[in-house]
C-alpha cells in the first residue's frame, strides 16, 4: 500500500499523484489528511482501493467506474455522483446529493446523509445507516435506496422506478409514492445486504415504490398533477 | 330591404384580442386540462427584435472592401483558449447545437455528425447521452452534462473534445426537457434508464449542485476528470444574461453559450416557448457587455444560439461579439423538416408543411424527430448529410461575403461599427447608430475589442 500525504498540496496535485500510482499498478492507496479538499479521485476507471484518512469535500470519487473507496471521515456534496461501478464506505456523514444519478455500484454511509440522497439514481445501491435529509430518492429511476433511520420531507418524490426501504419514519412522503410492507424476498434482501456491511436489519422497514400515476399525462388525475406539473 | 342590403355588404370582423388561434388554444386547453406541448420554436404573432433589425454598412470610400468573390477571408474558429490544454479548432464559426438521440432519430443524428465532420465543425450530444455512431462520425464532439444526466457515461465524456455543462436552454429556460412517451422507445428507455413509453420530464436543476458557487467546484471536477485537457462550455437560456454570463465566466468556463428565446426544442410546454427568455439579438449584446465588464471578453469565447437562420444572422451575431453560432432548427430544416413531401402524414397530424411543429408527437413525417423505424427510414443519411453540408457551406460563404464587403479578411474581425440599426429599439439594444442619425439611442453594450 502506498501513501499520499495531502499536506500543502492542491486537489490537482493529489489527483496527479493518485493517477501516477494507479498507472504504476499500485492496488491500494492511503490518502492522509485530505482536509475536505474537493474533487479528489474523480473520474477514475481502475479497480484501485482508496482509503481517505479524514474528511473529503465535494464530489469525491465522482464519475468513477471501478474503484473501492473508504472514507474514514465525512464527505461533502455529490459523493460518488454518476458512479458507473465501484464501492464507497463512509465512516461518517455525507452532505447533499450523495450517490446522485449513479448508474451502478454501492455506497454505504454509516452516518447521516444531507438532502437529496440518491437523487435521480439510475441503478446501484445506496445505504444510509442513519437519517436522511429532504427529498431523498427524488426522481429516482432505478436502483435501491435503503435508509435505516428517519427521513425528512418529500421522501421518494416523483420516482420513475427503483425501490426505497425506510427503517424509521418519514416526515412526509413525496408525490406518487406507494408504501407497502416488505415481503419475504424483500426481508431476505435487506438482511443479506445490510449484514455484509455490519448493519442490523432488525428494523420495521417499509417499502416505497412509484405509484406510477405520474408516468403519463392523464387529465383525470389533476389532484396529483396540480402538485407537480 | 334595407336590412338585407346591409347584410350583403357585411364583412367578417375578427377581434385582434380573440384571434382564431387564441380561441383554438382556449378550447384545446378546455379539453386537455393541462398545458399544451409542442416542438419547434416560438410561434408568437408579435415580431421580436431580431437580427433583421440591423443592416451592414459595407465599405465605400471611408473603408476599402476586399474582393468579394476572390480574396481570402478566414473562418477559422478557436474555442476554449482560457484553461484547456486542447482548445477546439474549427474551420467555420457555425456549429451544431445539442439535440438528443431521442428527440432526433438515429439517421438525423448521424447525418448531422457527418455533415459537421465534412465541414470541419462540431456536433453536440444532447440530453440523452452519447450515441456511439455520433462519436464515430464526428471529429469534434461536445459532450453535454445536463441536469438529467440521462445516459451519462464517464467513458463517453472522456472521449469528447469539449464538455458542455448545460444550465438551461433558450426554448424553455428554467425548465427541463420533455420527451413524451411516444418517443421513449425500447432503445431510448435503455439509454436513459427509464421505463419504455413513459412521459419523460427532465429536471432543470443539476442533482449535485445548485448555484454559481457550487458550479465553480463542479467545473473543476469536470476538468479533473478529463485531466484539464478539453474546454468546458457553460450553456444557458437567455434570461438575466448580463449577470448570468459573468457568473459562468467567473466560475471558470472556457466558453459561454447563450441560447435566445427563438431557440428550438423537440418538446416543450407551449407557454414557455412563447413567453420566456429574451431574444437572441438582445442576448448577444448583453453577453458581450458582461464579458467586457469583467475584463474577459476575448479570453472567454462566446457562442450564440437561438433562431440563427442565415449567414446574415450569423455575421451579425459575430459582429456584435459572438465567436461562433450554434445551429439547431436550421439544420433540421436542411434535413427536410417542414418540406412538402409525405404531405398526407402532415395532414394526419392536423398540420401541413411549413407550419409543422409536431416534433413532440414522434410522428415526424420526414423521419427527423421520430423513433418509428418506418418514418426514420424516410431520412436517407447520405443525402441528408449532403444537404446540411451544403447549408453550412452556403451560410459560411454568406458570412464571408458580408465580411469582405466590410473590408475584413477574417470573419471574426466583424464589429458593431459595421452595423446600423433599422429600428429605434434595435439601436437601443445593440448600441449601434440608428440609420440616418449617426446616433446611438440607449447605452448599448459598448464595443471595445480585446487586445
Amino acid at each position: 500500500m502506498e501513501k499520499i500525504n495531502c499536506d500543502g498540496k492542491t486537489s490537482r496535485e493529489i489527483n496527479v499523484e493518485i493517477r501516477q500510482l494507479i498507472k504504476q499498478g499500485t492496488p491500494k492507496i492511503q490518502v492522509l489528511s485530505p482536509l475536505a479538499r474537493h474533487n479528489l479521485a474523480v473520474g477514475l476507471l481502475e479497480p484501485v482501493e482508496l482509503i481517505f484518512e479524514g474528511s473529503v469535500g465535494y464530489y469525491c470519487g465522482g464519475m468513477i467506474d471501478g474503484p473501492q473507496v473508504t472514507i474514514n471521515g465525512s464527505a461533502g456534496w455529490g459523493l460518488g455522483e454518476c458512479m458507473m461501478n465501484g464501492t464507497f464506505i463512509v465512516n461518517g456523514n455525507v452532505g447533499n446529493s450523495a450517490a446522485a444519478s449513479i448508474r451502478g455500484g454501492t455506497m454505504v454511509v454509516h452516518g447521516d446523509a444531507g438532502a437529496r440522497a440518491g437523487i435521480a439514481m439510475k441503478g446501484g445501491l445506496l445505504i444510509v445507516e442513519g437519517n436522511c435529509g429532504t427529498m431523498a430518492g427524488f426522481m429516482m429511476q432505478k436502483g435501491t435506496l435503503i435508509i435505516c433511520g428517519h427521513s425528512s420531507d418529500a421522501l421518494a418524490d416523483s420516482m420513475y422506478e427503483g425501490t426505497v426501504y425506510l427503517g424509521g419514519e418519514a416526515r412526509s412522503l413525496g408525490n406518487d409514492t406507494k408504501v407497502s410492507e416488505p415481503d419475504e424476498p424483500d426481508q431476505n434482501f435487506l438482511k443479506r445486504t445490510l449484514l455484509q456491511f455490519g448493519i442490523s436489519a432488525d428494523r420495521p422497514f417499509k417499502k416505497i415504490v412509484s405509484g406510477r400515476r405520474l408516468w403519463n399525462f392523464e387529465r383525470q388525475e389533476f389532484e396529483i398533477w396540480k402538485e407537480v406539473l | 330591404m334595407e336590412g338585407s342590403s346591409v347584410a350583403e355588404k357585411a364583412v367578417l370582423r375578427h377581434s385582434r384580442i380573440w384571434r382564431p388561434e387564441i380561441i383554438e388554444d382556449i378550447q384545446a386547453k378546455a379539453e386537455l386540462g393541462r398545458y399544451r406541448f409542442r416542438g419547434f420554436s416560438a410561434l408568437l404573432s408579435r415580431a421580436l427584435p431580431s437580427f433583421d433589425d440591423l443592416t451592414f454598412i459595407p465599405c465605400t470610400l471611408t473603408r476599402i472592401p476586399l474582393e468579394g468573390y476572390r480574396e481570402k477571408c478566414s473562418t477559422k474558429t478557436v474555442l476554449g483558449t482560457r484553461f484547456a490544454r486542447k482548445p477546439i479548432e474549427l474551420d467555420i464559426p457555425i456549429m451544431v447545437t445539442g439535440m438528443s438521440f431521442g428527440a432526433l432519430s438515429y439517421n438525423a443524428k448521424v447525418a448531422l455528425a457527418r455533415a459537421a465532420n465534412r465541414t470541419g465543425t462540431s456536433t453536440t450530444t444532447g440530453d440523452g447521452g452519447m450515441l456511439p455512431a455520433e462519436r464515430e462520425n464526428s471529429k469534434t464532439l461536445i459532450y453535454e452534462v445536463l441536469p438529467s444526466r440521462y445516459g451519462f457515461n464517464i467513458h463517453h465524456m472522456k472521449m469528447a473534445n469539449a464538455i458542455e455543462l448545460t444550465v438551461g436552454q433558450g426554448a424553455k429556460p428554467g425548465t427541463g426537457g420533455v420527451l413524451l412517451g411516444a418517443k421513449v422507445s425500447e432503445q431510448i428507455s435503455k439509454t436513459r434508464d427509464l421505463p419504455p413509453g413513459v412521459d419523460q420530464r427532465s429536471p432543470c436543476r443539476h442533482p449535485d449542485w445548485m448555484g454559481p458557487d457550487d458550479m465553480v467546484i463542479k467545473i473543476e471536477e469536470l476538468r479533473e476528470a478529463t485531466d484539464w485537457q478539453v474546454p468546458i462550455f457553460v450553456k444557458m437560456g437567455a434570461t438575466r444574461v448580463f449577470d448570468d454570463v459573468k457568473l459562468a465566466a467567473k466560475a471558470g468556463a472556457d466558453v459561454v453559450v447563450v441560447d435566445g428565446m427563438e431557440g428550438g426544442t423537440g418538446a416543450s410546454p407551449d407557454v414557455l416557448l412563447d413567453h420566456t427568455g429574451i431574444p437572441t439579438l438582445a442576448a448577444v449584446c448583453e453577453a458581450r457587455a458582461a464579458l467586457e465588464d469583467i475584463g474577459l471578453y476575448g479570453q472567454v469565447q462566446l457562442i450564440i444560439a437561438g433562431g440563427i437562420r442565415s449567414g446574415a444572422d450569423a455575421a451579425k451575431a459575430l459582429s456584435l461579439g459572438a465567436d461562433a453560432v450554434y445551429l439547431g432548427t436550421a439544420t433540421l430544416i436542411a434535413l427536410n423538416c417542414n418540406k412538402p413531401i409525405y404531405v398526407e402524414d402532415y395532414h394526419k397530424l392536423g398540420t401541413e408543411p411549413y407550419a409543422c411543429h409536431h416534433c413532440h408527437t414522434g410522428r415526424c413525417p420526414v423521419g427527423i424527430t421520430t423513433q418509428d423505424p418506418e418514418l426514420v427510414a424516410r431520412l436517407e443519411i447520405n443525402a441528408a448529410t449532403d444537404r446540411v453540408v451544403n447549408l453550412f457551406n452556403a451560410l459560411c460563404a454568406e458570412i464571408q461575403m458580408l465580411a469582405r464587403s466590410c473590408g475584413k479578411a477574417d470573419v471574426h474581425d466583424l464589429e458593431p461599427e459595421d452595423l446600423r440599426a433599422l429600428t429605434l429599439e434595435a439601436s437601443m439594444i445593440a448600441g449601434v447608430p440608428l440609420v440616418g442619425t449617426n446616433k446611438v439611442f440607449g447605452g448599448g453594450p459598448g464595443w471595445k475589442r480585446a487586445t
